[in-house]
């Protein structure tokens, strides 16, 4: 059943990106893509990950979308459903470029993989030592980033003296 | 696991191809960029939960995780650049800021 | 011996030189002296190898060229034609050596004159010692390059230089024939050796014979002017007068005749040549006859009369008449050269005034000249008991013994050419020096003549006594045995035996001809009549007169045929080709590659949308590589 389940799920994220990529309002692509990060983090769940699940829908669906949304709005774009679809100079070889890369992909993928392990399940404890034992220097880094980021986002959203 | 290594890289690539489809044919429209580039980011995720799952060890999904964290700082920034260029010159055209040309 | 030919070929060739190299430093009196000095002692020397002559000679000098089985060695030959021919070569250029003395005697460049001069002397005494057909080649080349340079020797004006080339391209065709028979010699004979050569005339099949001997006739018919080369000799004589009486008179225009005489034991076992030569010979005659009949320049009609006499030789040669050729080649060089200097005193004591219709009343003012001139008109008409009648009547006689109707034609023809020959030759006597003094030129009249240098005066008289004399050369068999022809006995078989009463019959009616042309030119330019002649020649010339005056229109001819599709391809080529294919394939590969340099360039535009898809294009290159690889 979960097999059926994941498939599911996968055809749903696809759609749902499918859609967010050619709608011409940012902000109906990105409640597309909402969906498609909830599907997403379904499938994560099936696979084991029920922490990245969960993170996946509280920071990436949850804040870095609304986000977007909020800049989207902010900047005020005009009436973008008026706007012209990209032309074929646009996408032509976007579209030859992907094929390229997903049939290579494709026979990458499918050239090699090993066998399986016999793998045991992933508990959170698991992942939590992994995480705080072995990447515990990632951890601190990756906070510095974040620190950078809200400094350097706070200068340049300033608003100066006109 | 429930489904084959296989099957979970093949969505990733096809996510994978699809955010980078979105990148290529709004490639001049700055929001549509970082949307692709999130999808990208999702697919590549993805693949490290889908890997970690197969080997049944725990340093895919932490790198899955610092994937997250970071794309968050990025994306921060990037829309604080976004507004700020608006400001400017009132246009989400990303081909309008091409003084760092060389000469 | 030895040292008496290598005297006669080194003294004018050394002499150049000198002019050459040291003529500028020199006093012009030194330089002069040195010049003439070296062709008298030319002559000198060739006196000297007549006397101890006694037999055909032959004197290798050093080897030159040799590749192989190919040897060219610098070999003399002297034997009774070549021994007379350089007798005459050295004895009338030395006296127009002379007369160009006082010729040029205001003129700057007297030291490249004399050079040319006596290179020219020196060329046309190898060609006539040679033994092989590369060192004769050496010396042909030699003269035609001595000709060009000195017709254009007045190079400043455009139509001199024009002149000068038209010479040597015209000949240049010839030559072409004469080089390829050398090549055919080699290949059939492995030789190059005349004398040896022209044992091997029966050793090869007739057509090769033939083929040999029409490229030969080919040479010589650029060389000396015959149809349908001819067209060079009447603008030739834009070059100086001595330079008109040596070069394209006495000595290079009888160069082609001596190389068919030279080869003749070889080439004349082929009838078809003799009769080709013969023919050629024959019409030249009549065409340069019928054309001196009309031309109003001096120089011009002398021309023209070289063209045809020169036809006779030919003709001559073509009956196998190789004595009577000599005989009259010989005596046209005494003749031919005295006429031009005589013009040559007369245009310059004109003020260098060359039309005929312009000048008169010169008996009484250049009495000297007059009476040179006029021998020499006498011998060149032909008129009974001058060198000119006997030497002309021989050849007439060789053709008419030739028999047949082609032969027969051609004695006609040859006969009638004798006419137009007295004809137009006493044309010239009563125009130029007939009536009274000449007509005022405009803007200065009644210019009197100005004065002639002595040393221009008497060398013709040498010339004339030579020329009515020669007759003595040569006389026929019932005025006692001819010198020449007991001297060229060897090569010429000619002995027929003409009977005497064909002989005599022969002769008279060439005394009536020639007369007969007296009497027409009288009655048509003597005393009352030529008054009236110069009026009619205001105006501009038409219809026939017109045709013969442009030479039969040969030179619109060619320039038809020829120049204007050579001037086209050359424009197709040159436009086309040269600068439409080829510097325009250089120019656009040099664009193209500026497009591209500029195309890469434009790569780095600064703008986002580029970069990302050249990002993508990598990333798809990169994938897809290892895709192919793992497959």
């Amino acid at each position: 059943m979960e097999t059926t389940l994941f498939y599911i799920l996968a055809a749903v994220t696809v759609i749902a990106t499918i859609l967010a990529i050619t709608e011409k309002h940012p902000v109906h692509a990105i409640v597309n893509l909402v969906t498609s990060f909830f599907a997403l983090a379904a499938i994560f769940f099936l696979l084991a990950a029920p922490l990245i699940a969960m993170f996946e829908i509280i920071i990436y669906a949850g804040a870095v979308m609304v986000l977007f949304l909020f800049v989207v709005m902010i900047l005020d774009l005009g009436h973008p459903e008026r706007a012209a679809r990209p032309g074929l100079f646009h996408w032509l070889p976007a579209v030859l470029l992907i094929e390229v890369i997903l049939f290579s992909l494709i026979v990458l993928v499918s050239v090699r993989v090993g066998p399986p392990a016999a793998a045991p399940m992933i508990t959170v404890q698991d992942f939590a030592l992994t995480l705080f034992r072995q990447y515990g220097v990632a951890i601190e880094i990756v906070s510095m980033q974040l620190l950078f980021a809200v400094v350097g986002a706070l200068y340049l959203g300033r608003r100066r003296k006109a | 696991m429930i489904v084959p290594l296989t099957h979970v890289l093949l969505l990733a690539a096809v996510l994978f191809c699809l955010g980078l489809g979105c990148v290529l044919a709004w490639r001049t429209n700055v929001i549509m960029l970082l949307i692709g580039i999130e999808i990208m980011l999702n697919a590549a995720m993805l693949a490290f939960v889908g890997g970690s799952c197969h080997w049944g060890r725990a340093d895919g999904q932490v790198f899955a995780l610092l994937i997250i964290a970071m794309t968050s700082a990025e994306v921060s920034l990037a829309l604080a650049m976004v507004v700020y260029l608006h400001r400017r010159r009132k246009t989400v055209n990303v081909d309008d800021f091409h003084q760092l040309r060389e000469p | 011996m030895k040292l008496a030919l290598e005297l006669i070929l080194l003294l004018p060739l050394l002499a150049s030189l000198c002019h050459a190299l040291l003529g500028r430093v020199l006093p012009r009196r030194l330089v002069e002296t040195l010049a003439c000095g070296a062709i008298w002692g030319s002559f000198v020397a060739t006196l000297a190898a007549a006397a101890i002559y006694n037999g055909p000679v032959t004197i290798e000098l050093g080897s030159w060229l040799t590749a192989f089985t190919f040897t060219a060695p610098l070999t003399l030959y002297l034997d009774p034609l070549s021994l007379s021919l350089c007798l005459m070569i050295t004895l009338v250029c030395g006296l127009i050596h002379l007369y160009a003395v006082g010729y040029m005697q205001g003129d700057p460049g007297y030291c490249r004159f004399f050079m040319l001069l006596n290179l020219f002397v020196g060329a046309m005494l190898l060609l006539v010692l040679a033994e092989n057909l590369v060192l004769l080649y050496l010396g042909w080349e030699g003269v035609g390059f001595c000709s060009y340079a000195l017709i254009g020797f007045w190079y400043q004006k455009p139509e001199n230089a024009t002149a000068g080339r038209k010479a040597f391209i015209v000949t240049r065709i010839g030559d072409v024939g004469l080089a390829l028979a050398i090549v055919l010699c080699f290949q059939y004979f492995d030789t190059v050796s005349i004398t040896r050569i022209n044992q091997m005339g029966s050793a090869v099949p007739l057509g090769l014979i033939t083929g040999l001997g029409l490229l030969m006739l080919l040479a010589a018919m650029g060389k000396s002017a015959q149809v349908p080369l001819m067209v060079w000799l009447p603008d030739a004589m834009a070059g100086p007068t001595p330079v008109s009486a040596q070069i394209h008179a006495a000595t290079m225009v009888t160069a082609g005749v001596y190389l068919l005489m030279r080869l003749f034991p070889l080439i004349g076992l082929s009838a078809m040549v003799t009769a080709a030569i013969a023919v050629t010979g024959g019409l030249t005659a009549l065409y340069g006859a019928t054309c001196a009949l009309v031309q109003r320049d001096i120089k011009r009609i002398l021309a023209y009369s070289t063209i045809s006499q020169i036809g006779y030789m030919m003709l001559g040669v073509g009956a196998g008449a190789l004595t009577a050729s000599t005989f009259h080649l010989i005596e046209h060089a005494f003749f031919k050269a005295l006429l031009f200097l005589g013009a040559g005193c007369v245009i310059t004591a004109l003020h260098h005034e060359q039309d005929v219709f312009r000048m008169g009343g010169l008996r009484r003012t250049l009495p000297t000249t007059f009476y040179c001139f006029l021998a020499g008109a006498v011998c060149l008409a032909g008129l009974p008991l001058t060198g000119g009648f006997f030497s002309k009547d021989s050849i007439l006689a060789a053709v008419w013994q030739q028999g047949g109707t082609l032969y027969g034609g051609l004695y006609a023809l040859a006969l009638f050419t004798a006419l137009l020959t007295a004809l137009y030759t006493f044309r010239m006597v009563f125009l130029v020096f007939g009536g009274n003094s000449a007509l005022p030129g405009p803007g200065s009249p009644d210019r009197s003549p100005s004065p002639l240098p002595p040393v221009m005066q008497w060398p013709l008289v040498p010339l004339a006594l030579l020329g009515l004399g020669g007759g003595l050369l040569n006389l026929p068999a019932y005025l006692g045995q001819g010198l020449l022809t007991q001297f060229l006995a060897p090569l010429d078989d000619g002995g027929h035996g003409i009977a005497l009463a064909t002989e005599l019959g022969l002769q008279g009616v060439a005394a009536v001809v020639a007369l007969l042309g007296l009497a027409l030119a009288w009655s048509r330019y003597g005393a009352a009549r030529r008054g009236q002649r110069l009026i009619e020649a205001g105006q501009p010339a038409t219809g026939l007169t017109a045709f013969l005056l442009a030479g039969w229109q040969v030179d619109g001819l060619y320039r038809l045929l020829v120049v204007r599709p050579y001037v086209w391809l050359a424009g197709l080529l040159w436009q086309q080709v040269d600068e439409g294919l080829i510097d325009d394939t250089l120019d656009r590969v040099a664009l193209l590659l500026g497009r591209c340099g500029r195309g890469l360039g434009s790569w780095s535009c600064g703008r986002v949308s580029v970069y990302l898809l050249s990002l993508g294009s990598g990333a798809a290159l990169c994938i897809g590589w290892f895709a192919w690889v793992a497959l």
